[in-house]
């Protein structure tokens, strides 16, 4: 809380400076009237005030965040209370996070009777390191302010530098999103490292049996084998759901494109895609509470044995709905970059319009439509509330659809939501089967992007 | 030359009015309407899923706003031994509502007009109803009232739709008095044990703080680097690596980036598990790419004449860019980023993962503090053995969609009223 005030408050104070920077800044323009004398207008002075006041300031508690945990740590161990902590380093480091979770509020009492002791001491030490920074962080920014105040002269180039830093700001901003790519990876690379230190990834790429649950000590660890899991995605994602979305969406896609009035196109083609827009728990909680008892039913009824309530195919149809907007999107743009030349010509030789659209659109437009399959697929097997939802935990190797077969997706869920210890290789199992959805979501995209880009050209 | 044209006048023409080429044709304009009803077929049927799963939870969810009551006559000054209206107004009220003992004198009446095993009929919490009644209105303690509290979750189910077969014997026995009304409870209070007292408020202001998070971090990254991208971006290698960086983020399953929260924001940071800062975080990292392929085309979009104009008479680079560029751009960008968003709001996956599926029955009141979100709270429901808490899913549903809904008609709003088209 004294954080946010502390963050406010230096806020503040750069609002001020910003004001007193455009102030001083303003007269600039009265006492110089030769043309050329200012260099910059008195809003960006006021600027440049205003961030010599609150950029080291934020900056200092920053590093000031970083720092003093350590150096509260210290200031602990030095009180007379820390005598009787005991010599084993890993007994004491329990003790002291304890002590300091229970002095900064986050836990109430203290299991451990030595880290109660410890409790006084922290305390002491946290608000004196705490009154501390904020006292620095606050004179720092006066002196930032009144520093950058004096040197404010009608011939300061005060627009460049705030255009500077405004570039370093934008340059910032766009790295982010490469550093979280680089975090997904480098995270997802280094857990699964671990993983692979304790279980054999040939074992944990090829082999039939997953049973986490089974594995009882570290090595010799068994039942990590994901083939099942990887046909589990296969099978709901690739050849479910696209058997439901490709038929639908490609057929949806041609009428709204070839032959829908412009009235029906421009009522129905939102509608379409507000099936992309639903969120997945509720399509999940559909497939569950609706799709999944019904197809039960009628297998049952059929007399197919081993009908499950969890089935492969509720996930699977209630995701390819979920996916008929992707593939109708898809195959409405390529289709429409068919040159209309190809099109007319196909017409003016008597050909009917499905003949046209049968023999010429679709031929032409098929690697538009394959990319957009392809995306589309990508998208089915990273789906994780449907198959969490409707497609069931049981590891089988299944083609029935009516069975439960589990994915990929909802086992990184089940692992990672049990108990939690982080080192065992159930938990790291879990990234595990990330690191190998991203790779294949990846290139599943890279290649139809690729397919895309490449059918393009050829038209252009 | 010569040979086509002694091949055209040997050979016989069409007979296009022959029973053959007639029966052919026919066959072809067969071939022709079946195609098309199959194309008008696969858009029906589309349209039908969504229309039958909207029914669906329609048809559901609105049970869940409504509760069946019982009356409940209670002889106030009689139970209490005449406490007065007074001592319930004002900053005192709760506390001396608490030393008064409302659940017995609730559980009192209750017995004396449904017999020994009357409170069974009751929901548990149900006594609760009656405090919130005595503090809006303290007058009611002085007089003998009737006041209808909800009744047990299976009868209630039994009551509204068709519940197990004691319930349902129940609910015959009881007919002339059971009654539904509107159910406070689920807009006010948060997640409970008692499907009859569970309520959204809680999962609905955590993902409004949520939310908040995403938005005060992804809007700025996002808007920032749309702008360096378009207007600053020197072509080479570098600018590639942050293009392809972003298109890929924006195909990554959510899921993988609970994995990248998990492990990064949990574990190396050391940031509270479940806490809406962590869950903003995370959906920001997810939204902005989104809000920069948007801002890109907004940005794109802008005329070069604008910027060109603005340089001719002096501006600097980065005058003509925050001036002239950036609000004519907003529109498109902010389009963009209502729609990340609305996807942000209806994302759970990402959330199960850093651990935001806490049993949470206080609503949160800061940004560190255990939250739910309401995605994650109709997954949690869903998982719920009692009958009870399928309508509440459903209504839980029904909210969400009436966000995600004017979220979008929203965005559709900024498009038409303020999209210039150059």
């Amino acid at each position: 809380m004294t954080g946010s005030i502390l963050f406010l408050l230096i806020i503040v104070l750069g609002g001020i400076s910003w004001f007193f920077g455009r102030v001083k800044a303003s007269r600039f323009s009265i006492t110089h009237t030769k043309r050329g004398a200012v260099h910059s207008l008195p809003n960006y002075h006021g600027w440049y005030v205003a961030l010599w006041a609150v950029g080291p300031a934020l900056l200092f508690l920053v590093v000031w965040n970083f720092a003093s945990p350590a150096l509260i740590t210290d200031a602990a161990l030095a009180s007379p209370a820390a005598e009787q902590l005991p010599q084993d380093a890993f007994a004491k480091g329990s003790i002291l996070a304890e002590a300091r979770s229970i002095a900064s509020g986050q836990q109430v009492r203290a299991f451990n009777p030595l880290s109660q002791s410890m409790v006084e001491p922290y305390k002491t030490a946290i608000s004196y390191y705490q009154t501390l920074g904020a006292i620095a962080a606050i004179l720092l920014a006066f002196a930032g302010g009144v520093y950058s105040w004096l040197r404010l002269k009608p011939e300061l180039r005060a627009r460049t530098k705030i255009e500077r830093i405004t570039m370093m700001a934008l340059l910032l901003a766009s790295l982010i999103a490469t550093i979280t790519t680089v975090g997904i990876f480098a995270s997802l690379i280094f857990e699964s490292a671990r993983f692979f230190s304790m279980v054999s990834p040939i074992d944990f790429l090829f082999g039939t049996e997953w049973n986490p649950k089974a594995v009882a000590g570290p090595r010799g660890e068994t039942g990590f084998g994901a083939i099942p899991l990887f046909w589990g995605t296969v099978f709901i994602g690739a050849i479910i759901a696209m058997i439901v979305a490709i038929p639908l969406g490609l057929m949806s896609a041609i009428y709204l494109t070839q032959y829908a009035a412009p009235r029906f196109r421009a009522w129905m083609k939102p509608i379409l895609e507000v099936l992309a827009g639903v969120p997945t728990v509720v399509y999940g909680y559909f497939a569950a509470l609706t799709v999944a008892p019904a197809l039960r039913d009628f297998a049952v009824s059929i007399g197919i044995s081993g009908a499950s309530s969890e089935s492969a195919l509720a996930a699977g149809v209630v995701m390819g709905i979920m996916i008929i907007p992707f593939v109708s999107s898809m195959a409405d743009d390529s289709i429409a970059a068919v040159p209309s030349a190809m099109r007319d010509g196909s017409l003016a030789m008597g050909a009917t319009k499905s003949e046209t659209i049968k023999k010429v659109l679709i031929p032409a437009a098929l690697p538009g439509v394959v990319g957009g399959v392809l995306l589309a697929v990508s998208r089915a097997i990273g789906e994780t509330m449907i198959v969490v939802m409707a497609a069931g935990l049981a590891a089988n190797m299944t083609a029935n659809p009516f069975s439960s077969v589990t994915t990929v997706t909802t086992q990184i869920v089940q692992l990672l939501t049990g108990d939690q210890e982080f080192d065992s290789p159930k938990t790291l199992a879990a990234f595990a089967l990330g690191l190998v959805l991203f790779i294949v979501t990846l290139l599943l995209n890279l290649i139809a992007l690729r397919v895309v880009k490449k059918y393009r050209e050829a038209y252009e | 030359m010569n040979s086509t044209a002694t091949f055209a006048e040997e050979r016989n023409p069409t007979d296009w009015q022959g029973d053959v080429m007639q029966k052919r044709i026919r066959k072809r304009y067969a071939a022709e309407r079946r195609f098309k009803a199959l194309g008008l077929g696969a858009i029906i049927l589309s349209a039908g899923f969504l229309a039958f799963l909207l029914i669906v939870m329609v048809g559901n969810g609105l049970r869940g706003f409504t509760q069946t009551e019982l009356p409940v006559e209670i002889d106030f000054p009689a139970m209490t031994g005449g406490a007065a209206a007074s001592q319930f107004e004002g900053a005192n009220g709760q506390a001396n509502l608490r030393t008064l003992g409302v659940q017995d004198i609730v559980n009192a009446s209750v017995q004396i007009q449904y017999g020994e095993k009357g409170t069974e009929l009751f929901s548990a919490g149900g006594w609760q109803a009656v405090s919130a009644a005595i503090l809006t209105d303290p007058k009611i303690v002085e007089t003998k009232t009737t006041l209808y509290l909800p009744v047990e979750a299976e009868i209630d189910v039994a009551y509204k739709s068709d519940g197990s077969a004691s319930a349902e014997q129940k609910v015959t026995e009881l007919d002339d008095k059971l009654s539904t009304g509107f159910n406070k409870n689920f807009l006010f209070n948060s997640d409970a044990t008692d499907p009859m007292q569970v309520g959204i408020w809680g999962a609905l202001k955590g993902s409004l703080i949520t939310m908040f998070i995403t938005l005060i971090i992804a809007f700025p990254i996002g808007v920032l680097s749309a702008l360096y991208l378009e207007e600053y971006a020197p072509k080479n290698r570098f600018t590639d690596l942050i293009e392809v960086s972003i298109n890929n983020l924006a195909a990554v399953p959510s899921i993988i980036f609970g994995l990248l929260g998990l492990a990064v924001f949990l574990n190396l940071f050391g940031l509270p598990r479940s806490a809406a800062l962590v869950g903003g975080l995370t959906l920001a990292l997810m939204t902005m790419p989104v809000i920069v392929i948007s801002g890109r085309n907004a940005v794109k979009a802008v005329p070069p004449s604008i910027r060109e104009a603005a340089l001719g008479i002096g501006a600097s680079q980065m005058q003509v860019v925050f001036h002239h560029v950036l609000p004519l751009a907003l529109p498109g960008i902010l389009t963009g980023t209502i729609i990340g968003m609305a996807r942000a709001l209806g994302e759970t996956a990402p959330l199960l993962m850093i651990g935001m599926r806490a049993f949470i029955a206080t609503p949160p009141s800061g940004i560190v503090e255990p939250a739910t979100v309401l995605p994650v709270q109709i997954f949690l429901w869903s998982d719920e053995v009692n009958r009870g808490f399928v309508e509440k899913t459903s209504a839980a549903i029904i909210v969400l969609l009436l966000f995600l809904l004017t979220m979008n008609a929203l965005a559709i709003y900024l498009r038409n009223r303020f999209e210039t088209r150059w």
